[in-house]
């Protein structure tokens, strides 16, 4: 494409605009500009003690109503019954709830993100593989439940009820009506006091009365202290993991007594309570993954008491100053939805959108604002990333333990957080890569080769390091050896490379990427395939392996593990020339890359190849999109000229064959692919499929827009990569980019054409990319650059390069 | 007795009960029509506040009964069978059902006196048993009358009818239909004040049996004889001073049908004794009976028990399961049979103890709620002594009781959203009587729309359980539910009635897949509806026209023999499906209300039975601003 500058005369390369040209219509954006200095706070390590807070001089709360904008609301509380569907979530990055709003007996249940049980499960089952149960692989599990019990507030009495989530400001809260007092309850989990905190405020001259109460969720004894003003728990789990939690409550008027093992309060016309807790976790290897130095119980009731000593409206604004820089980093605007789509509240929203199938773009916004909201409260440095669920569990036994899930689902959880503006967000999962490294380099050389797992490398040889399909917090693995994991682990630390330009990062990652490079180089064989033209050659393919999940089990060259060590050797060439690294073994590297057998469309079905067979072995319609990594979330697979057009026309024939109507992360990778290849109304509807509404455990969206899988007639599970997958799906439809080159509309669907615009958008190369469009044409852009100085610009169908240094901007007008 | 399995006449009682399973005619398809009609009427203009969905009259009630001012209103009371069918800790000492004794009446005469009379609670009611021994041995006079076992009513049954009547109360007493077999006596027994009559004579010669548990022979009233031994009953019952009779097991119902089983005649020679006697005595029939004998049921009988028991037969009286919620789904078949003389029976109203019924409080409320706006009787089968204060709250609220016992037509399902449902009927005054209920297991919000109900603007909300006026809604109200919770509001509407553009079923401009076809119906806007609405088959109005873009509340006129569901969308949606509750019958149309977006000029609204069986519809109207 040739550059034609002279077709913009409003660009203006390399300058730096007078202002910030940025949508504002959310009025929080100006204010999360003018405290992004926050940010840049480091995570704290795990559950330690931390620093005074930095308490703000000023109220940093939004207006009623610019919160307003980026509300979800409903006009029922949660069941304790079904938290998982109706529960609100909060988050520290840590400390996670669920919280049922119900005026009479709110409830949390919380979690914190280390208490697993498990170790290294370095005991391989007879055939080779890791045992997958709740002791020896583990599973994250529930820390406490809190109980806040006001009886005279039953529901029956209640009007007016109304529960919002304020994406924006990271807090739940409800209100609602008895004779004449309206009650408002606000819940927020507090990174910068490491405490979830409840408050209970009321105008109208009522009052509380009522019982809290904290309770472990593994037999714990709780104890309250009169004197000490707390309760408490604390205990060991089996694999020796201490863990504690905390809880006071405080008011300015009436009584709150400690008695046994509760808290009672009367007559209060506030109420403040302060719940904490954590482990004795820590992301060391060497130190066997715990802090001696930690003692859970009593770090928890530190913790509470010392946030006590401050108000509710003190621990209010500290939260919100600490939260809204990050919610503020990124504005969306799909257009404008209807006044009878406004008047419903979220679950009445979501089952309309459905039924009329008339596009709500508001709605639409909303649930990648959520998507964000789960980023922000789930995944801080310092901690742990999420896992299947995040840190938002209804009991000890969730599905798949709650694990790592390393063909897809951890990847999915990370693939919106740079688009969306949240890269910091990003660190959780670096850090866990890093921290789990030693052992699982461990592992892979000491147990990958054991005879009998049908996975070994045949050539005897083995170095770096791979993962099984699960992963835990403590260097184990569940269920089966997954070759390729390594390398997919490895796409999206390295992604994460690509938007952040980061070297200090890229240095940080590269015993990961080099690992895994050495692990391919040990396990790559040889073999000799023929050519279309007949000719013979020999190429370099993956050994026995399984395409997730599907298919047999001893496959060579799949293609899911073609494509990744295609990548994998790709980033390792970028990374040493960036790094100045290690050049002869990137040219070894290099020397196989150009060997490696890449896949063919097969002749009898059309579809690119998944198993280096022309054959399908598995499901037409599979969950999975392994045979299409290509496509998305690499880019070796592209809608131009680079892509010859037999493989691009294999691709699309496969993921039509795949079919339209799955579950969540399935139907968003499969828009995800959509948008790669501009079919903006596929990609569009398989966003919309993830907004169905979830009933009796349907798939779909649950009435908190947490992301449901149906897993047998009546139960569905949570899966949250999917609410995350969709977020990233609804951005991919807007900006597509590589490093040096960024597509602005790619696959813009019709119902958000009118008029739109988005801002803070993370683009590969280094920028931050706001852009406003209107009758489907983009009408002005801006690239701030992160760490990129240049890239090609493609927007309303013409092609032009841009240059800018960092830390500065270029804008486009009138385009 | 009642629906229990076992046989009156057995000497063990039977354990487990089973509950009645309810006939559902999942095949059913509307009457035969074959001729597609053509050219019928366009899309009508018309206000339709007059034909609000909630809003039919009450048939006119003609009892032949000479009983008059026999349940003008449906009765109030107390009945014996909660406490005797349950095994809650302590209620029946000496075996099965042996809670009926004259001292528990006594006992629970002077407690009602004393809690609910006052409410208008005046009927205590002796249930099966009063002439069982506790083996559940009958016992029967020398002319084959039911006679009372000494041990449990050892005054005798006019005695205990004289303490009720002393307490200004009224008495009621029990008896299953036929003639009992142990009474039978080899077909040689005298029937009292009938010269030459026996057993064998009122009885057929093949002994065939009849009634809910087969317990007794079937009269023959073809020979005078049965008349004089039904008689005989009501005589004796009408001397001991009794105002009131369950006559149970009657069929069609009871979960039986066939001639063996048909009691119509049973039931008109009981209406005929009772008057015979010149007591006013209030004869209502058990249950589940069959509604297609309604017209037979209203003829000679003051109510109806329209379903199976509401007991559970377990360690509470009832539970939501088994069966009270039931009945959300089988009430809305009877609701234009019930009026002044006879009512629509749901049975025994147990909210009164909490611990002992087996409800929360939610439930408590919802349950009280579903009967008043049924106006069913509100008799309740909980220990009197024993109530709680939340229980005699419910049983007392003077607001409920009143929306029971006044004279608005029985309400209906107004948007039957599953398990959200809002239920209503206008009053006299021009409000509206309104339900909300979640009988989902999780708190839900429920939202009545004044478009619905069939007006717009503001209206004023009255609070019925919480006795509070919530003040001035716009367009709709929206409260949060707990899990089986209820509200119950009086709302007067300030505004203007809704105006809506009508559209028929059998227009022409409409189309027609599958099975669908035009089919007559007389009570049906424009004499026609469509119907074959199965496997397939789709009616789609082709169009809808609107000013505005917007979510419409759309009225569709429909008629159902039996609760069905169908899928209805606008345009290109999904749809959503709607449950299309009983209509009683393939002739009569009710109303129901969904929400649907439209955009402004043309639409289309499709009904699509995919792969199952839907209601025929009569016509849609469509508000015509949103």
């Amino acid at each position: 494409m040739n550059i034609q500058r002279t077709e913009a005369p409003d660009s203006r390369p390399g300058q730096q605009p007078a202002e910030i040209h940025r949508p504002n219509r959310r009025g929080f954006l100006a204010l999360a500009a003018g405290t992004g200095a926050a940010v840049a706070l480091g995570g704290l390590p795990a559950f330690t003690a931390s620093a005074a807070p930095q308490r703000p001089t000023a109220s940093p709360l939004l207006s009623a109503a610019d919160a307003a904008k980026n509300q979800l609301w409903w006009q029922a509380p949660g069941s304790a019954n079904s938290m998982i569907n109706q529960g609100l979530p909060v988050g520290n990055g840590r400390l996670s709830a669920l919280a049922s709003n119900d005026p009479s007996s709110e409830l949390l249940m919380i979690t914190d993100a280390s208490l697993w049980t498990g170790g290294l499960n370095d005991s391989l089952t007879d055939d080779g593989q890791f045992p997958y149960g709740r002791d020896d692989f583990g599973s994250l599990t529930l820390l406490a439940q809190l109980t806040v019990a006001i009886p005279d507030h039953d529901l029956g009495n209640v009007n007016n009820y109304r529960r919002t989530l304020d994406l924006a400001q990271g807090l739940v809260g409800a209100t609602y009506d008895i004779s004449g007092v309206t009650y408002q309850r606000q819940i927020f989990a507090s990174r910068p006091d490491d405490s979830i905190v409840l408050y209970f405020s009321q105008h109208g001259g009522g009052t509380y009365t009522g019982t809290i109460t904290l309770a472990g969720t593994h037999s714990e004894t709780t104890t309250a202290d009169s004197a000490g003003r707390y309760a408490s728990f604390g205990a060991t789990l089996g694999n020796g993991l201490k863990y504690g939690a905390a809880t006071t409550a405080y008011s300015s008027t009436g009584k709150v007594l400690v008695n046994g093992t509760t808290i009672t309060f009367s007559g209060c016309k506030d109420l403040t309570v302060v719940v904490s807790g954590g482990t004795d976790y820590a992301p060391d290897s060497a130190a066997g993954y715990r802090n001696p130095s930690v003692d859970p119980q009593a770090l928890a009731r530190t913790k509470v008491l010392a946030a006590a000593r401050h108000s509710a409206n003190t621990l209010l604004h500290t939260h919100v100053a600490d939260f809204l820089p990050l919610s503020g980093q990124l504005d969306i605007d799909l257009g404008a939805s209807s006044a009878a789509q406004r008047e419903l509240d979220t679950w009445d929203r979501l089952q309309a959108r459905w039924r009329d199938n008339v596009p709500d773009p508001e709605l639409e916004a909303a649930y990648l604002q959520f998507s964000r909201y789960l980023m922000i409260s789930g995944s801080r440095a310092g901690s742990l990333p999420m896992g299947l669920q995040g840190g938002w569990l209804d009991g000890n036994d969730p599905d798949w333990m709650g694990d790592y899930h390393t063909d897809i689902n951890i990847q999915m959880n990370y693939w919106a957080t740079d688009r969306v503006g949240l890269s910091n967000q990003f660190d959780a999962l670096t850090d866990y890569c890093l921290a789990q490294l030693p052992d699982w380099s461990d592992l892979t050389q000491r147990l990958f080769n054991t005879p009998t797992n049908r996975y070994r490398n045949s050539s005897g040889k083995i170095a770096g390091w791979t993962v099984a399909i699960s992963t835990n917090p403590y260097g184990g693995g569940g269920w089966w050896w997954h070759p390729a994991g390594n390398a997919w682990l490895c796409l999206s630390l390295f992604e994460h490379y690509e938007f952040t330009q980061d070297r200090a990062y890229l240095e940080k990652i590269y015993p990961l990427l080099k690992g895994a490079v050495q692990f391919w180089e040990a396990r790559l064989i040889t073999t000799t395939v023929t050519d279309a033209s007949g000719a013979s050659r020999e190429v370099l393919i993956n050994d026995s392996d399984w395409s997730p999940e599907q298919g047999p089990l001893d496959a060579k060259g799949i293609t899911y593990a073609q494509e990744l060590v295609w990548n994998l050797f790709g980033n390792y060439h970028t990374a040493t020339t960036e790094l100045g690294r290690d050049a002869a073994y990137r040219a070894t590297i290099d020397g196989l890359r150009a060997r490696l057998y890449l896949p063919v469309v097969s002749p009898t079905s059309g579809w690119l190849e998944e198993w280096m067979s022309p054959d399908n072995l598995g499901e037409t319609t599979h969950r999975h999109l392994s045979p299409l990594i290509g496509l998305f979330p690499g880019d070796r697979i592209r809608p131009d000229d680079s892509t010859p057009k037999d493989i691009l026309a294999g691709a699309t024939a496969l993921l039509t064959a795949r079919g339209m109507t799955s579950f969540g992360w399935a139907q968003a990778w499969r828009s995800l692919c959509w948008s790669r290849l501009k079919d903006s109304e596929k990609a569009y509807q398989e966003v919309v499929n993830n907004l169905k509404p979830s009933v009796n455990g349907g798939n779909g969206s649950a009435q908190n827009l947490f992301d449901i899988y149906e897993v047998s007639q009546g139960d569905g599970i949570f899966q949250i990569e999917s609410n995350f997958g969709t977020a990233a799906a609804i951005i991919e439809m807007l900006l597509y980019s590589r490093p040096g080159h960024v597509e602005l509309l790619p696959a813009l669907p019709a119902a958000w054409a009118a008029a739109g615009s988005i801002s803070g958008v993370g683009v590969r190369g280094g920028f931050v990319a706001d852009l406003s469009w209107k009758n489907g044409k983009v009408t002005q852009v801006t690239l701030k650059s992160v760490g990129g100085s240049s890239t090609t610009l493609v927007c309303n169908g013409s092609s032009r390069q841009i240059s800018v240094r960092t830390g500065q901007s270029v804008t486009l007008r009138n385009l | 007795m009642r629906s229990s399995s076992h046989s009156p006449l057995s000497r063990i009682p039977a354990g487990a009960w089973r509950r009645t399973t309810r006939a559902t005619l999942a095949l059913a398809v509307t009457v035969g029509f074959a001729t597609a009609v053509s050219g019928a009427a366009h899309a009508n203009t018309e206000p339709s506040a007059a034909t609000a969905p909630a809003a039919p009259s009450i048939a006119p009630a003609t009892p032949a009964s000479a009983t008059s001012g026999v349940a003008d209103t449906p009765y109030m009371g107390w009945s014996s069978w909660s406490m005797q069918s349950s095994s809650y800790p302590g209620l029946n000492p000496d075996g099965n059902y042996s809670y009926l004794t004259e001292a528990n009446v006594l006992k629970q005469t002077d407690a009602l006196a004393t809690t609910l009379k006052s409410a208008g609670y005046d009927y205590v009611n002796i249930d099966a048993g009063w002439w069982m021994d506790n083996s559940w041995t009958p016992e029967y006079d020398q002319y084959g009358r039911q006679t009372p076992d000494p041990t449990r009513f050892p005054d005798g049954m006019k005695a205990v009818a004289d303490h009720i009547h002393s307490k200004g109360l009224k008495a009621g007493i029990y008896l299953p239909v036929g003639l009992e077999k142990g009474a039978y006596g080899g077909g040689t027994v005298p029937i009292y004040n009938a010269p030459g009559c026996t057993t064998a004579d009122i009885v057929y010669p093949d002994l065939r049996t009849t009634n809910g548990w087969d317990s007794a022979y079937k009269l023959n009233f073809d020979n005078p004889c049965a008349q004089k031994f039904v008689d005989s009953q009501a005589q004796e019952l009408a001397d001991w001073g009794y105002d009131f009779l369950k006559l149970d097991g009657v069929g069609p119902g009871s979960g039986k049908s066939g001639d063996n089983y048909d009691n119509v005649a049973d039931v008109a020679a009981w209406n005929k004794a009772i008057a015979a006697t010149g007591r006013p005595i209030h004869l209502e029939i058990s249950w589940s009976l069959s509604i297609a004998n309604a017209a037979d049921w209203k003829q000679y009988s003051n109510g109806w028990r329209i379903d199976t028991d509401v007991e559970c037969y377990c360690g509470t009286l009832v539970t939501w399961e088994n069966s009270v919620n039931d009945r959300w789904t089988d009430a809305p078949a009877w609701s234009n049979k019930a009026g002044p003389g006879g009512w629509n029976d749901l049975d025994s109203l147990d909210v009164g103890n909490g611990q002992m019924d087996g409800l929360t409080n939610a439930e408590r409320q919802s349950y009280m709620t579903l009967w008043a706006i049924n106006k069913s009787p509100l008799f309740t089968g909980d220990d009197l002594t024993k109530l709680d204060s939340y229980g005699l709250s419910l049983l007392t609220n003077k607001e409920v009781i009143a929306v029971d016992q006044n004279t608005s037509p029985v309400a209906r399902p107004i948007t039957p959203t599953g398990d959200q449902q809002v239920w209503g009927t206008k009053n006299a005054d021009g409000s509206y009587t309104v339900a909300l209920f979640n009988l989902g297991t999780s708190p839900a919000s429920v939202t009545a729309d004044w478009a619905a109900l069939g007006f717009t603007g503001n209206a004023s909300v009255r609070d019925l359980w919480n006795k509070s006026n919530l003040g001035t809604y716009k367009s709709k109200i929206t409260e949060a539910l707990p899990a089986h919770g209820s509200r119950l509001f009086t709302i007067k509407p300030a505004g203007a009635p809704l105006t809506t553009t009508s559209y028929e079923a059998e227009a022409a401009d409409n189309t027609l897949a599958g099975n669908a076809s035009v089919a007559g119906c007389d009570a049906c806007s424009g004499g026609k509806k469509v119907g074959n609405l199965y496997l397939g088959g789709k009616l789609t109005f082709n169009d809808i026209t609107v000013k505005k873009a917007g979510i419409y509340d759309i009225d569709v006129a429909y008629v159902s023999g039996d609760p069905r569901a169908m899928t209805i969308y606008s345009n290109n949606g999904n749809g959503t499906s709607v449950p299309f509750p009983s209509t009683g019958d393939w002739g009569t149309p009710q109303t129901i209300s969904v929400q649907l977006a439209l955009k402004a000029g043309t639409n289309t609204i499709t009904f699509d039975s995919g792969t199952g069986y839907g209601p025929d519809i009569d016509k849609i109207a469509v508000p015509q601003s949103s």
